[in-house]
């Protein structure tokens, strides 16, 4: 880590502010500039709308009857209980692959031929043995998340010093102990990678299984495969907006907070 | 060693075709869901020749598939190369960019499908663009990473030397990014195919794996379904072994800057 002045909170603040000026400043101007497009009539095509037709509809969507936020729940609930299970099972396997090199050989070779298959493709699997509704819908969530999360897990372990797990070994830790304390702190960093890639994929695997689930009626995905139906295309750029926001607020909130109260507090980040 | 490396993957695979075999087999399972894997494999076959003197159906769905990637791949590539240069050389393409990039990245192309079906209709249009934009963002982004960590000291030793800009881009940035690019290349073609397949779900007119496997899960034809996964793989891997690996042998390595 760098050593200079610590910031003082108002500067933290001031250039947390900046950044985040810098951030929205590009598509002000771009949203900006297609806005006037549309209002002086040089696109005039009924399948572009204006942005502000757009924030419109969002706001109708996002207050009234409280649509936007019924399918944005639904999805929630699906990423939720999906990444928690890939989250789970990700870090056992990579674990157990990690610790045990008869199984690591026999199994990786298997692993990157699973995962170079789009998680998407699994999905007509999934619907022909798990139904058409939210089982396969988390399936795929949970499949999306965990490839990413077994890999850096394995990683990670593979990283951590193995002079330190004799020492923890020699010292009479086994087991339960062993993981929390000596195997899990010291491959934090590469595990938030995998966390980190995993909500990522898990969410973009939400989207594509919302979509082609039949018999689900909310959920975000679902939202913009219906409005296919209508053309409506300014309910699918809400959709799409929905999608990339909640993306990036689960990236930058949720990732970057678990960041925040480990592995930076633990001081394993170069500053960056 | 080799033999090692080959022979240990094979023993969970092979347990685990044969139980599914004889789980499928002997009704442990029900087979209309999870046929057996030979019964799969004959499938496949089928697909290749029961209109054999003509075409093979099977085949015709890969070549389909492949011809979007690479014409995808190929336009994305140009455009992510030629942004990715404007993006690391000019900081204000860079602050225009890069938010929008990382905006627009994870957003998933399945979910973009919708716009384009209504903007391109269904078919080649719509699965192409959006194959574009996948490939695009990845090779932009990296590209740009890879130009703005270059030396300062080269590109003004290049100018004295009285190189033009131009030749700057080629001869000097270009090859200093070439690990990043790489790296961007790699994941965005793998994006591409993703991709690709994936929008050929719900946008694709008649042919295409992506096509083939939706199709067959519609019917019910579970084994195409299965092998049409077993199929993916198999594109993928030769795939990666052929092109990348020589597109990595082409310049990386030939530049010897495997190790940076």
């Amino acid at each position: 880590m760098r050593l200079g002045a610590p910031k003082t909170l108002a500067q933290t603040w001031k250039s947390r502010a900046l950044a985040f000026g810098q951030f929205v400043l590009p598509f002000l101007f771009v949203g900006g500039l297609w806005e006037l497009l549309v209002q002086t009539h040089v696109v005039t095509l009924a399948s572009v709308p204006a942005p502000s037709s757009i924030l419109v509809r969002m706001w109708e969507m996002a207050t009234g009857e409280g649509i936007l936020w019924r399918h944005l729940g639904r999805s929630m609930y699906r990423l939720g209980i999906g990444y928690a299970l890939a989250t789970g099972a990700g870090l056992i396997l990579g674990t157990t692959l990690a610790m045990s090199r008869i199984l690591r050989e026999m199994l990786s070779p298997v692993l990157s031929l699973l995962i170079s298959v789009p998680t998407i493709a699994w999905v007509p699997v999934f619907l022909i043995t798990m139904g058409l509704g939210d089982r396969t819908v988390i399936t795929a969530v949970f499949l999306g998340g965990f490839f990413a999360i077994t890999y850096n897990t394995i990683r990670g372990i593979e990283m951590v010093d193995r002079n330190r797990v004799r020492a923890a070994r020699t010292m009479g830790a086994s087991g339960l102990s062993l993981f929390f304390s000596v195997l899990l702190p010291g491959s934090a960093v590469s595990i938030l990678t995998g966390l980190r890639l995993g909500i990522g994929y898990s969410w973009r695997a939400l989207v594509g299984g919302e979509m082609l689930s039949a018999m689900i009626s909310w959920g975000i995905g679902k939202m913009i495969y219906q409005a296919r139906f209508w053309n409506d295309v300014t309910a699918m750029f809400v959709g799409l907006m929905v999608i990339g926001v909640t993306g990036l607020l689960l990236d930058r909130l949720l990732i970057k907070q678990i960041e925040r109260t480990t592995v930076e507090r633990w001081g394993m980040l170069a500053e960056r | 060693m080799t033999a090692r490396r080959i022979l240990l993957p094979l023993i969970p695979v092979a347990s685990f075709l044969l139980a599914w075999e004889l789980a499928a087999r002997f009704g442990a399972v029900n087979p209309a869901l999870f046929p057996p894997p030979t019964a799969i494999l004959r499938q496949l076959a089928l697909m290749h020749t029961r209109q054999l003197p003509e075409r093979s159906l099977l085949l015709t769905h890969i070549a389909a598939s492949l011809q979007r990637v690479f014409i995808a791949a190929a336009i994305g590539t140009a455009l992510g190369v030629a942004g990715g240069l404007l993006m690391g050389v000019s900081r204000w393409v860079h602050r225009l960019l890069e938010p929008i990039i990382t905006f627009l990245m994870p957003i998933p192309g399945i979910a973009q499908a919708p716009l384009f079906i209504v903007w391109l209709g269904f078919g080649d249009p719509t699965i192409i663009t959006v194959g574009v934009i996948a490939t695009f963002f990845p090779i932009a982004f990296n590209t740009s990473a890879g130009v703005r960590s270059i030396d300062p000291q080269l590109v003004r030793a290049a100018r004295i030397m009285g190189a033009s800009r131009p030749r700057i881009l080629t001869s000097v940035y270009l090859p200093w990014s070439a690990g990043h690019l790489l790296a961007g290349l790699k994941l965005g073609w793998a994006r591409c195919w993703r991709t690709v397949i994936a929008v050929e779900f719900v946008a694709a007119a008649s042919w295409g794996l992506g096509y083939m496997i939706w199709d067959a899960s519609e019917y019910i034809r579970t084994g195409v379904v299965y092998g049409g996964i077993l199929l993916l793989m198999i594109v993928y891997f030769v795939i990666e072994r052929t092109l990348f690996r020589t597109v990595e042998r082409w310049t990386v390595e030939r530049w010897g800057m495997i190790h940076t």
